[in-house]
């Protein structure tokens, strides 16, 4: 249930921003980008979560081989068909992936970036036009 | 030495980022920038090139950032990425001698130092690396600082900073849509396969087609790099940005982006498409083959009709991006190799003509080259370089530009595609049609008419804004006359990326520590 709602979030908010992209003022394009940029770092932290899966870290014995504390299995068996290090059996633990977090830290700081580059242009743009309509941006043309 | 070899691949990323804030701190003292800036560049460039021979003997080089093993970043030298580290420096090395005299001093020493350093070291990464994630974020220090680049001021002031606005607008907006998608997909990719190093995800959607659990949304992020390769490298519905961005920015910054930068799209669908999504390519190749078909079109007809000349070298660009998705999709080794060949006479020449159309600009004083004419006899030594690079470009002996168009056709030929390489042909005689045109209203004819437009400016190129095209403009001829080393490169690199169990090998079958 919790996951549905989590989806249909991130869905209206790829929804939100697809459509306020697609407006005429430069500066509900740029809300736009922003919406979308947050929701793409929802949907990156919805994939992070475990019930009892696949869990992507690394334990005390540098990575490979089974652990008794932890219960994980960290070698790529390839000929078994064991794809990412999963849960040893007899194991059953809930586990949040903090590599996606770290994932989300960047692309965050980084959205942070051009978020400030595009509203500075945005605001130079309104000095050079008079104005944030998009359509009189067709000086460049052929 | 011997220590300072294993450490090539971090060297070349981390000493641009160390010169840009060094620049930023030296703001004061342009003198002293310059000369740093340029000895630290003929380092760099020297320094790649020693990292392709010693790939080239010892195979593929991986040094692990912060000793993570396969679960953290991975530098990852091979030879498509070497070699293409190799083009970026040099390209960069004459692009820097070139803006010394070219672009404004103040914007100069403030911001241009800085952020071309950036960009180096976004390019460098980004054909390093070897986790997926990491290219995002390469890509991200490429955007950023190739956008402030592109507003950079040059003398004279030819473009307006309006239109700099908007052409720079349009391409923050797009390309961050592009990393949006990326973000995205590689996301999809984690949560499918449980890695972000490129030959992990490789070898377990690999082990997964084998065994046949592919999950059919693998196709759809397969689809999802396309887009942004595709946004990256101007392929055909995604090109509109860049005829607007290339003829507004400096022109040793279009020499970047036309020669290198465009080429990063063209590098990820090489890595991503033939190391991760192998087994997808039988689904994508006729989709980048008539993608590429589409773009060549499309390039070929606005660039005949186009009266800017460095607007009519961007959609050059993008018609001639598509030969090297051309390339890419027929697949075969052969093909391949073609492509690369063609990728780096396409660098070489793309630059060359990028920095004398920037010479000739700034000496008619306009872009339009209606406006110009006769200047073969003021400046016949830009008149004999732009016709080598125009003839490159055509794809006319004894130029690079034949070697490899000839390659790249003989390979669809070898491979039977003659319908399509029979649509390229029939463009690449489009393309000899627009640079010959742009090379007449240039260079031949009446001096312009001085009277309605004003005389050409008295101002000559000076030396340092020569010898760079100079240099290119040699090795167009010298790729063109002796080019047996880089076909022989570029197969061994074809080699390399048709078969990724070197690759895969070198990156996991390490000790993790």
């Amino acid at each position: 249930m919790n996951n549905t709602l989590l989806s249909l979030t991130i869905a209206i908010m790829f929804g939100i921003g697809t459509f306020l992209i697609l407006r005429r003022d430069i500066v509900r394009v740029i809300i736009g980008l922003s919406v979308l940029s947050h929701a793409v770092n929802l949907l990156i932290v919805s994939t992070g979560v475990f019930y009892g899966t696949k869990v992507p870290i690394i334990a005390n014995d540098g990575g490979h081989g089974v652990t008794e504390e932890t219960g994980t299995i960290f070698n790529d068996v390839l000929s078994e068909n064991i794809l990412a290090p999963i849960l040893a059996p007899g194991h059953s633990v809930a586990y949040v992936d903090p590599l996606v977090q770290a994932l989300v830290l960047t692309a965050i700081v980084i959205s942070l970036a051009t978020t400030a580059f595009i509203l500075i242009l945005a605001y130079r743009i309104y000095e050079e036009y008079g104005t944030t309509d998009i359509k009189e941006l067709r000086r460049l043309r052929g | 030495m011997n220590s300072l070899a294993q450490h090539l691949p971090i060297i070349l990323i981390a000493t641009p980022i160390l010169m840009a804030s060094l620049m930023v701190l030296l703001r004061s003292r342009p003198q002293f920038q310059k000369v740093l800036n340029i000895s630290v560049y003929f380092v760099l460039a020297f320094l790649s090139i020693v990292l392709l021979l010693q790939v080239w003997n010892d195979g593929i080089q991986v040094y692990e950032v912060g000793e993570w093993g396969k679960y953290g970043i991975l530098l990852v030298a091979d030879l498509l990425s070497a070699g293409m580290v190799v083009l970026t420096t040099c390209i960069s090395l004459l692009s820097m001698v070139y803006s010394l005299d070219y672009i404004e001093k103040r914007s100069l020493s403030s911001t241009y130092y800085p952020l071309f350093n950036l960009m180096l070291a976004g390019l460098n990464g980004s054909f390093l690396t070897g986790d997926i994630f990491n290219l995002f974020v390469f890509f991200e220090i490429l955007l950023l600082s190739s956008c402030g680049l592109v507003i950079a001021n040059e003398h004279g002031g030819v473009t307006k900073i309006s239109d700099k606005m908007e052409a720079t607008f349009k391409y923050l907006v797009l390309n961050m849509l592009g990393s949006i998608v990326m973000l995205i997909a590689v996301a999809s990719l984690y949560a499918t396969t449980g890695t972000l190093n490129m030959a992990d995800i490789s070898v377990k959607l690999s082990a997964m087609s084998a065994a046949g659990t592919m999950p059919w949304h693998v196709f759809a992020i397969a689809l999802m790099f396309i887009v942004v390769f595709g946004n990256k490298a101007a392929i055909f519905p995604l090109h509109y940005w860049l005829p607007d961005v290339h003829p507004t920015a400096p022109s040793p910054i279009s020499a970047m982006l036309s020669g290198v930068l465009i080429k990063v799209g063209a590098y990820g669908m090489l890595r991503v498409f033939f190391l991760i999504f192998r087994d997808t390519l039988y689904i994508f190749q006729p989709v980048i083959i008539y993608l590429a078909l589409a773009t060549i079109i499309v390039g070929a007809i606005s660039a005949v009709a186009q009266n800017d000349v460095k607007r009519l070298l961007a959609y050059s660009s993008v018609s001639q991006i598509g030969y090297v998705f051309l390339g890419m999709g027929l697949g075969s080794i052969y093909a391949i190799t073609a492509s690369l060949v063609y990728l780096v006479n396409h660098a070489i020449a793309k630059s060359m003509l990028f920095l004398s159309s920037g010479a000739i600009i700034h000496y008619a004083g306009t872009r339009d080259m209606r406006k110009m004419g006769g200047m073969v006899d003021r400046f016949p030594m830009i008149a004999l370089f732009f016709l080598a690079g125009a003839m490159s470009i055509a794809g006319l002996p004894p130029t690079g530009g034949f070697i490899a168009k000839f390659v790249l056709f003989d390979a669809g030929i070898t491979d039977k595609y003659y319908f399509e390489i029979g649509i390229a042909l029939i463009f690449a005689v489009f393309s000899l049609f627009y640079m010959f045109r742009a090379w007449l209203l240039m260079f031949w004819g009446e001096i312009r008419d001085t009277e309605k437009y004003g005389d050409y400016s008295a101002q000559k190129a000076s030396p340092l804004i020569l010898v760079p095209i100079m240099v290119l403009a040699v090795a167009i001829m010298v790729l063109g006359l002796y080019a047996e080393p880089l076909i022989a490169l570029a197969t061994a690199t074809a080699g390399q990326i048709l078969d990724p169990q070197p690759y895969i090998e070198a990156v996991l079958t390490r000790v993790v520590r």
